[in-house]
């Protein structure tokens, strides 16, 4: 009996899984409405690559064509360089998709969810550096 | 057949030797972490193991739940299961402190922390957390649930050297003895030494506008912090830590045994920089519940 490869990939991904932590931090709980999600459409005018919390700016126009300012909170750069961000991930003037928890002030911010980019790629990606190489790629990380 | 189980073996080795939880417990005394380097670019010699030795309490360590299942944010707090999504955010952590004085509970009333039962938004708070200002000892060691802490042991001291912050802490080991009316540190003045396999870290001198945990619980000038760190094998240190501080508290605050297991994951370069903190808190945080600068 022999093992195939595909099984011996999705052994040492479930392990990988295990060992990525979470995003949690604190006081999002109380500020953002973890219970509610928000879809929105918008163009990035800041991404925000700093320590210890990163965050996106992005405009969002409606039908008639009335621009809100909106922001999402991320977590810190260490752990979102484990996830496929990096500081060069978005510029202003991208375009992206964008899923969070709003705030629950009705503030135009949300707890970052996930966003696609105009590429089509959804991030944040577990077990990916900035460069979209697998983490496996560098054992030492 | 036997070839057959030998690649079973080395899958499954291979399998481990990627996975930051199960490399915490079989990474062994080959503990050292390599960082932003690749290993072929370290010397061959760092990947040799150590002989274990109990009164060598050098290397990364974290906690052994590092996958983020669960955080410990005071000496004595429930475990919390943070991907049980049924349980509130705000009821996750409860902390059981001996009873205040007058003093004391004054103080911790006025806090405004962003975790636990009395968290509020941080953009409302005035939690240290949250503006990068020091959050102090042992409140720093936190936050090694969530990130390593290395230990460096010297001649004459021991270092501890904690990510979140990039903060170093002095244990001095020379004999000396601990400062007379020192003048208020956030980190303290610490001295430690062996009493058999245990270290005993002794620590005065605090500075008070420190909490003591993430919930707000506060801790006088006054305060004597002792620490017995033990290395029971090459993988485990436990620490168990008391408080005593008869300006805040009736009685002394003994902690539960903490677990530090070797951690794979190398300290990674984690400042807290005011000025980037202060944009992102202008631009979301404190925008999220409408206290952001005009």
């Amino acid at each position: 009996m022999r093992l195939k490869p595909l099984l011996h990939l999705g052994l040492i991904a479930g392990f990988l899984l295990a060992g990525i932590p979470l995003f949690a931090h604190h006081g999002t709980g109380v500020a953002y409405d973890t219970e509610k999600t928000v879809n929105l459409k918008g163009t990035v005018t800041e991404w925000i690559w700093a320590n210890p919390h990163c965050g996106i700016l992005f405009d969002v126009t409606d039908d008639k064509g009335n621009v809100e300012h909106w922001g999402a909170e991320l977590g810190n750069p260490h752990a979102l360089s484990m996830s496929g961000l990096s500081k060069d991930i978005l510029k202003p003037g991208d375009k992206i998709t964008i899923t969070g928890h709003p705030a629950k002030s009705g503030a135009p911010r949300i707890e970052l969810q996930e966003f696609t980019m105009a590429d089509g790629r959804t991030l944040p990606e577990r077990g990916h550096k900035g460069n979209g190489a697998k983490l496996t790629d560098e054992p030492g990380q | 057949m036997p070839n057959q189980f030998m690649n079973l073996l080395a899958t499954v080795a291979m399998a481990l030797a990627f996975s930051a939880v199960t490399f915490a417990q079989t990474y062994g005394t080959k503990g050292y972490s390599p960082g932003a380097w690749k290993p072929e670019e370290l010397p061959k010699e760092l990947a040799k193991p150590k002989p274990y030795n109990p009164h060598d309490l050098s290397g990364v360590w974290s906690s052994p739940t590092r996958a983020g299942y669960f955080e410990r944010h005071s000496l004595n707090d429930k475990w919390l299961d943070i991907k049980d999504k049924s349980i509130p955010d705000q009821m996750r952590s409860q902390t059981y402190p001996p009873p205040m004085t007058p003093w004391a509970k004054e103080k911790f009333e006025a806090t405004k922390p962003s975790y636990g039962p009395r968290s509020v938004p941080p953009g409302l708070g005035n939690d240290a957390v949250s503006t990068c200002d020091p959050m102090g000892y042992p409140r720093d060691l936190y936050e090694a649930n969530l990130r390593p802490f290395e230990i460096v042991q010297a001649s004459d001291r021991l270092l501890i050297h904690m990510q979140y912050h990039d903060i170093w802490r002095t244990v001095w080991t020379d004999g000396r003895g601990l400062p007379k009316d020192p003048d208020p540190a956030w980190m303290g003045y610490s001295v430690g030494k062996w009493d058999g396999d245990t270290f005993v870290i002794t620590s005065i001198g605090y500075d008070d506008r420190t909490w003591l945990d993430h919930f707000g619980n506060p801790h006088s000038d006054q305060m004597t912090l002792v620490e017995r760190w033990r290395h029971p094998d090459a993988d485990t240190l436990t620490l168990d830590m008391t408080i005593t501080d008869p300006k805040a508290y009736t009685a002394p605050w003994v902690g539960e045994t903490i677990t530090f297991v070797r951690a794979k994951a190398a300290i990674f370069e984690e400042l807290c920089v005011p000025s980037e903190e202060e944009h992102f808190n202008d631009k979301i945080r404190d925008a999220a519940v409408g206290t952001a600068k005009p």
